[in-house]
């Protein structure tokens, strides 16, 4: 049995781009390629959720086709559970819960119980154990006083929950999740998260892809970050942030602010930088101070300044972010 | 295949089945068209064969077919080809059906094979045109009247290696819709060609010389040939047990042929990846 839940190597591909080229006097076609995977290679561990973080047609949809048997590879391997995906594909569809992109990947003419009991028959549970599966879901999932309602009347944020429901319905050990927040509310959003996160407390190993970093820093034990089908980094996210050597930034706010403040905060040692700013419309001091040994020097800080008599209303502590980690990488921002 | 497999593969058929006639009767104006259509199409060419009769006899008719019930040829001919478009339809419109919905890529990644996932979609097809031809049928015989042997049974048994046959058909349809992303256009094209050059509404024997030797070589031709010359006694085109013969070793080579087209495009499919296109 093999250590890893999903083994990629080498993993590449390369779709035909037919492209006709039409004159008066001539046509004729040109076939080009377009390389969205490109060589890539990694490892994910047993009941771990590693997220796959990059732009839109970085490669991560076409990434997760291939491991779940939708796309056949140009070349390379892949593993599931120690079986490869090319060979076994059944067997491995047993093991794997897929929900990709988008929100129909359920019949919306048939209620949600109805989709539950079709795809539970599909992955041949039926009958009494499938029932009370279905029930269970439907409870877990907050739909059961809706369950049989057709799911063309269910909102957006019902619908990737019954499709996330009918992903767990085979009760597979691996749950590969596509964006499955893209276009939801930030109230079902957070939700489905706390909901993925169940997922791995129950020993479930996640693969999911998403271009929303924050939502990749808080659920992910590892990311690989993907960008023009290559991975550019992968590792946990704390390193990924502290391979950066970026300083810390605390941000206050403040009653007042002087120079004299201002130059007994720079004697302290391990600030690199502070920028003041006088909000005008609220009445209120925006002081940001940099920092670069972390966590030590916010007591120091806050003492001084209160020793001064000045009012703290608020302050903030900002890390870098895996966004600065992409931009550090990639030169461009993940929403570019 | 191991009896574990076997018992899976039948209840995701069930499955599929019963899904359909769900989504089928969510549409209820469906059902309802289901019934009018034939008779909407038959009503014309029937009056239009009445105008050519002499003394109520449909004389030429006669000549080449040996009945001159046209109505009676007419509708086993009809009943044929809806269960001819009801495999085709069934296998290919809804492939494109998942595919528009979008429901296509999830029921690919259920650990159902694709031929069985195929077979599903085609069996309430045929059983909802089994109660329409028989409804139709019925109107029909009440409408214009005709006139049908006993031979009800060696017909059925006569079409069954035929319905399977073109199981193997449709694979290859569901095949081309897959390529194309086009259903209506495949399927109505060899639906109309199949069942026009097989003689579903005449006599083939009236066919030029190059189009007859196309249509002689379609197992279907035989399909409508044997099943009239059994329930009408008409002239069949080769003795009846020749047709019989053929249209069985149609269903082995149909069937083997429409499921290796099926695995090549699979296969296809996933490596060009259209079908989450929708």
């Amino acid at each position: 049995m093999s250590h890893y839940a999903i083994e990629v190597q080498d993993l590449k591909k390369e779709f035909a781009i037919k492209k006709k080229n039409v004159s008066f006097w001539k046509r004729r076609k040109e076939n080009k390629s377009f390389v969205a995977v490109n060589d890539i290679s990694f490892n994910v561990n047993k009941g771990e959720i590693f997220g796959f973080l990059g732009p839109n047609g970085a490669g991560k949809t076409t990434t997760i086709k291939m491991i779940s048997t939708l796309l056949r590879p140009t070349c390379g391997k892949i593993l599931i559970n120690g079986l490869d995906v090319q060979k076994n594909s059944m067997e491995i569809l047993k093991n794997l819960g897929t929900v990709l992109a988008g929100e129909r990947s359920i019949y919306w003419k048939l209620t949600g119980r109805e989709n539950l009991k079709y795809f539970a028959a599909m992955n041949g549970i039926t009958g009494k154990k499938a029932k009370e599966k279905i029930d269970y879901l439907l409870k877990r999932f907050s739909l059961d006083k809706r369950a049989d309602e057709t799911v063309e009347k269910y909102s957006t944020g019902m619908k990737q929950r019954i499709a996330l429901a009918k992903a767990l319905v085979a009760d597979p050990p691996i749950v590969i999740l596509d964006e499955p927040t893209s276009g939801l509310d930030p109230q079902s959003a957070r939700n489905l998260r706390e909901i993925i996160l169940e997922f791995k407390e129950e020993g479930r190993t996640i693969l999911l892809t998403t271009h929303y970093m924050e939502e990749a820093d808080q659920l992910s034990d590892r990311i690989a970050i993907i960008d023009h089908g290559e991975i550019i980094a992968l590792d946990t996210p704390k390193n990924l942030k502290r391979s950066l050597n970026k300083s810390n930034t605390i941000t206050f706010e403040l009653n007042r602010w002087n120079d004299v403040i201002e130059k007994e905060l720079q004697q302290i040692k391990s600030i690199e930088n502070i920028n003041s700013y006088f909000d005008e419309n609220n009445r209120k001091w925006e002081v940001k101070v940099q920092i670069n040994n972390g966590n030590e020097t916010i007591n120091n800080l806050i003492t001084t300044i209160t020793n001064s008599n000045i009012k703290i209303n608020n302050f903030k502590f900002e890390e870098p972010t895996l966004e600065d980690v992409f931009i550090n990488l990639t030169g461009k921002s993940l929403r570019e | 295949m191991k009896w574990q497999k076997l018992k899976f593969y039948m209840t995701t058929i069930w499955a599929i089945t019963i899904k359909d006639i769900k989504i089928f009767f969510r549409y209820p104006i469906n059902a309802i068209f289901r019934i009018v259509e034939p008779i909407m199409w038959i009503t014309p060419v029937y009056f239009l064969a009445k105008s050519f009769q002499i003394g109520g006899e449909n004389i030429g008719f006669k000549l080449f077919s040996g009945t001159s019930d046209y109505m009676a040829f007419l509708i086993i001919g009809s009943i044929i080809a809806s269960f001819v478009s009801a495999i085709l339809w069934g296998m290919g419109f809804s492939l494109k059906n998942e595919m528009d919905s979008g429901v296509l890529e999830s029921n690919w990644l259920t650990p159902v094979p694709l031929l069985v996932q195929m077979i599903g979609r085609s069996i309430f097809s045929v059983i909802i045109t089994l109660i329409n031809s028989l409804i139709v049928a019925f109107l029909v015989w009440l409408i214009f009247g005709f006139e049908i042997g006993n031979g009800i049974v060696s017909a059925v048994i006569t079409l069954f290696p035929m319905l399977i046959a073109l199981y193997g058909i449709g694979f290859g349809i569901a095949s081309l819709v897959l390529i194309t992303n086009n259903a209506n256009n495949v399927i109505d094209i060899t639906n109309y060609l199949l069942n026009s050059i097989s003689g579903n509404r005449f006599p083939v024997e009236i066919l030029p010389r190059v189009i007859l030797a196309v249509s002689l070589a379609l197992p279907l031709t035989y399909g409508f040939d044997s099943v009239r010359g059994i329930l009408l006694e008409t002239n069949t085109l080769l003795p009846l047990y020749q047709e019989q013969l053929i249209l069985v070793l149609f269903m082995f080579v149909g069937t083997a042929i429409g499921y290796f087209i099926l695995n090549k495009v699979e296969k296809y499919c996933k490596t060009i990846g259209n079908i989450g296109h929708y």
